[in-house]
């Protein structure tokens, strides 16, 4: 039943942390069935798996959010009954969850102590431990009593991890702690993660970033339908090779479709943007039937870019023009209405309606098309509902799922697909479109913006990742520090690409394409 | 540094508040012909220690984010047991009350977090209960109590400008003050009140903390009903709905956010205060009942108006479109090379 490509790890006779038979099921759907792996002391851990294969729910179980229907959890040779999330944290279980757990109205220094029981009154001085757990994540320039709420999503992030190290545990579970990160940010965290495996902790490690998995981790179990398929060592596993065990196929490389290069009216101008401090004179034009990227690490101002086009940022000033038409800056309704869509990086706060089903949420945009003298028309519902749901490649039977239910891949198909086949729409902007999404996943989001392009939209997406910007842009430009750097058309090299991303135009040629930790701060 | 702790909504609003009703205050000699007196001012404290536990009480549920209508059923029914139970020993008819209002908040508190419901209608259903009960216990009538000692003491003149019941409720405010800002208890009130997944990840007891403000809720709405009936010498089976309204007005007043996560008792204190600041100005200025109710709900207005997220929009879009073109006042984008 189940397929053990190595056996235990070779480095010690008893792991830290010993996994046996673990299972759960929620009703008839059996998300875990026993899973077995250990985890030595100083071993760092990938769990891999594409969405749906139950690396989640073994997360629950191991840090005492869910228990489990069998199997046992050892740690330290002693059986534990991880009850409840104050439970594991008693026997050292630390964890970084898959959704960001930190709160906004509390202090970025509250929220380093939030939920540690050793800290019973409050230390009003800043405390030199917190501030050097800070410092360790590479927030050097964040105050411990400026409020959360104030900080970016990757700061925020980092704050979590920062928690979860900062709790001398014995496992340390990450929860794709670099999802929301960029390059330079997570650089951070690995050396974070490398400190504490150091210092003698076994760390769990769960990401989407194959790369990161192979350079990091020492070995890696691969999870498929509720079952551990494999346990390697990563010295002995290559992307395709780790890819194929999760999907059980080998990988087949898309080829880019790169848009006839012909004279195409311009969708959208945008000439002069600029947002105090983050965003200086930003100027590019879309055409219809392209796929356009702003590459850029977290800060770098791509993100702040879009959100400005899409009216979200009011302090912005620039313009803007659709189709000729003048559009206000600062005012999202102005914008929607003048058919730009924005896809948020933040599906779950700024995107979706988490508790709402599926057909909810990819018809919420479109009710004027399915109703009749604001009368919802059940024929046409359902009508609109089956085009959409064939074109974002979506199973039939969930659309009557609450879309908080889906993995995070099919949650940005719905999230994606809520602005396709829409004659309002001109401009499709998305940040960040691929976050937190498997390799699966990823693939069919591109395609249906590769199909959204064809359609005759203009595409503009931000990304940190060069793969993604290079499998699917047309038009890469790269942005450092606020300011433009280099306009791509056709194929820049990767090398290229990571080097303006990382370190501006400024004397780039010392410099080869790394990511090197500190040297961005 | 301190200019940014000022703009924090949770100083800012009852700072404002305060400030506006402490003025028109000083200035009622201006408008009226006449003058204030120290009694003035202990007046005030008399109004603020009627009101104040029961403000504190829904205040710290909705720091927690959660909103207990049913403090003023407390609050009757601790007033009535106060009187029943504390004819022979005022101690007793406290105890009782404290004893029962923890009770009730300790099964409410049971309730919501044991069965994940929202506190609204468990609340008012137990609101509308006890307002039974407490009717039940009195026969529908006011019950008087018969220990005037009692009524002469809570309400003696202390230090000019006190009572002995106005320094105990102020007393109430500094203590929870010091255990919300100086303990884990009250960062992890915030949490709950902020995100409660988040909090529940991050290793927060939630539920026993949602049990335990529901008790301190209903201990101190019962205390505010018996320090109320101690001071009328009676009890009345209902208080209405205006102890209700003006608690949930003073913990608005105090930057306490209806979303939760947000106040502190400090900050209710000053919204208590302002409330308080105004029924005095209504009834020193002889205004009629009808102006006081106008002045809350303006107040009220003009601190839910500052607090507006759109208009903190709005305002920074008017700055964006003031600034001379060309970008002339803005922030140089840090230049830095590896």
């Amino acid at each position: 039943m189940q397929q053990r490509l190595t056996s235990s790890s070779p480095r010690t006779s008893e792991p830290l942390v010993r996994v046996d038979g673990l299972a759960k099921s929620y009703g008839s759907t059996r998300a875990v069935r026993a899973a077995s792996f250990s985890i030595a002391a100083g071993e760092i851990h990938a769990l891999c798996g594409h969405n749906g294969a139950g690396k989640s729910t073994v997360v629950k179980m191991l840090s005492g959010q869910e228990t489990p229907d069998e199997g046992a959890i050892h740690l330290g040779g002693e059986a534990l009954d991880l009850r409840t999330r104050q439970v594991a944290q008693r026997h050292g279980v630390a964890l970084v969850d898959q959704e960001l757990s930190v709160v906004p109205s509390l202090t970025v220094a509250e929220n380093l102590v939030l939920g540690d029981g050793r800290t019973p009154w409050v230390n009003r001085r800043a405390s030199p431990r917190s501030r050097a757990l800070l410092d360790s994540v590479g927030l050097e320039h964040v105050g411990l009593d400026q409020p959360l709420g104030s900080l970016g999503i990757g700061e925020r992030q980092l704050i979590e991890v920062a928690r979860a190290l900062g709790q001398d545990a014995r496992l340390v579970i990450l929860d794709e702690p670099t999802a929301t990160l960029s390059d330079v940010e997570s650089e951070y965290v690995y050396a974070s993660v490398r400190k504490v495996a150091a210092a003698g902790c076994a760390v769990l490690f769960v990401s989407h970033r194959l790369g990161e998995v192979l350079t990091l981790c020492d070995r890696v179990t691969v999870m498929r339908d509720g079952q551990v398929v494999a346990t390697s060592t990563s010295g002995e596993l290559t992307i395709d090779s780790l890819i194929e065990q999760m999907l059980g196929e080998a990988p087949h490389h898309p080829q880019k479709v790169t848009a006839a290069e012909v004279d195409r009216d311009v969708v959208l101008s945008v000439e002069g943007l600029t947002v105090p401090g983050r965003v200086q004179d930003f100027a590019l034009s879309l055409q219809a039937g392209r796929v356009y990227a702003v590459a850029g690490q977290l800060g770098s101002g791509a993100s702040d870019v879009l959100r400005a086009i899409a009216g979200l940022v009011p302090e912005a000033t620039a313009s803007v023009t659709v189709d000729g038409a003048r559009v206000a800056v600062g005012r999202p309704i102005a914008a929607v209405r003048a058919g730009i869509a924005f896809v948020s990086n933040d599906r779950k706060s700024e995107g979706l309606f988490l508790d709402k089903p599926v057909s909810w949420n990819l018809l919420a945009t479109r009710l004027p098309d399915v109703t009749r003298l604001g009368v919802v028309s059940r024929r046409r519902w359902t009508a609109r509902l089956s085009a959409l749901v064939e074109l974002c490649g979506l199973d039939r039977g969930r659309v009557g799922q609450s879309v908080g239910a889906l993995s995070g891949g099919n949650q940005q198909k719905v999230f994606v697909g809520r602005c396709l086949g829409r004659d309002d729409v001109r401009v499709l902007l998305l940040d960040e479109p691929t976050r937190g999404v498997d390799v699966g996943g990823r693939a069919a989001i591109h395609t249906l913006l590769r199909d959204a392009a064809g359609a005759g939209l203009a595409v503009l997406f931000s990304s940190t990742e060069l793969e993604e910007l290079l499998d699917l842009a047309d038009v890469v430009v790269t942005m450092h520090k606020g300011v433009v750097v280099q306009r791509h058309e056709g194929e820049p090299a990767s090398a290229v690409l990571l080097r303006e991303m990382t370190h501006g135009a400024g004397d780039s040629a010392a410099h080869g394409a790394v990511v090197a930790a500190g040297g961005d701060r | 540094m301190m200019l940014a702790r000022v703009t924090r909504p949770d100083v800012l609003l009852p700072l404002t508040a305060v400030g506006l009703t402490a003025i028109a205050f000083a200035m009622v000699p201006v408008y009226t012909d006449t003058t204030l007196t120290t009694f003035d001012v202990y007046n005030t404290l008399q109004i603020f220690a009627r009101l104040g536990l029961v403000a504190l009480a829904l205040g710290i549920t909705m720091i927690a984010g959660e909103f207990d209508l049913s403090v003023v059923g407390t609050y009757a029914l601790g007033g009535m047991l106060t009187v029943q139970a504390g004819q022979e020993s005022w101690a007793h008819g406290v105890l009782a009350a404290v004893g029962a209002g923890a009770a009730i908040g300790l099964v409410q508190g049971c309730v919501i977090a044991g069965l994940r419901l929202p506190s609204m209608p468990v609340t008012l259903a137990t609101y509308i209960a006890l307002l039974g009960l407490t009717s039940a216990l009195s026969g529908g009538l006011t019950k008087t109590y018969s220990n005037p000692e009692v009524t002469l003491w809570v309400d003696q003149v202390v230090l000019t400008y006190f009572s002995p019941r106005s320094l105990v409720t102020l007393g109430l405010f500094v203590l929870a003050a010091v255990i919300l800002a100086g303990t884990r208890w009250g960062r992890e009130l915030r949490a709950i009140g902020g995100d409660r997944r988040a909090s529940r990840v991050a290793g927060v007891r939630v539920n026993r903390l949602l049990v335990g403000t529901f008790v301190v809720s209903g201990a101190l709405s019962a205390l505010g009903g018996s320090l109320l009936s101690f001071s009328l010498g009676s009890a009345n089976p209902d208080p209405g709905v205006q102890p209700l309204i003006l608690a949930a007005a003073a913990a608005l007043l105090g930057g306490v956010s209806l979303a939760g996560g947000r106040g502190s008792p400090l900050g209710l204190l000053g919204g208590i205060l302002a409330v308080a600041l105004l029924a005095e100005i209504a009834t020193v200025a002889a205004f009629p009942g009808y102006v006081a109710q106008l002045f809350y709900a303006g107040l009220l207005g003009v601190i839910v108006i500052v607090d507006a997220p759109d208009l903190h929009h709005t305002v920074t879009r008017l700055r964006a479109r003031l600034r001379p073109p060309g970008g002339g006042g803005t922030r140089p984008l840090s230049q830095e090379t590896p």
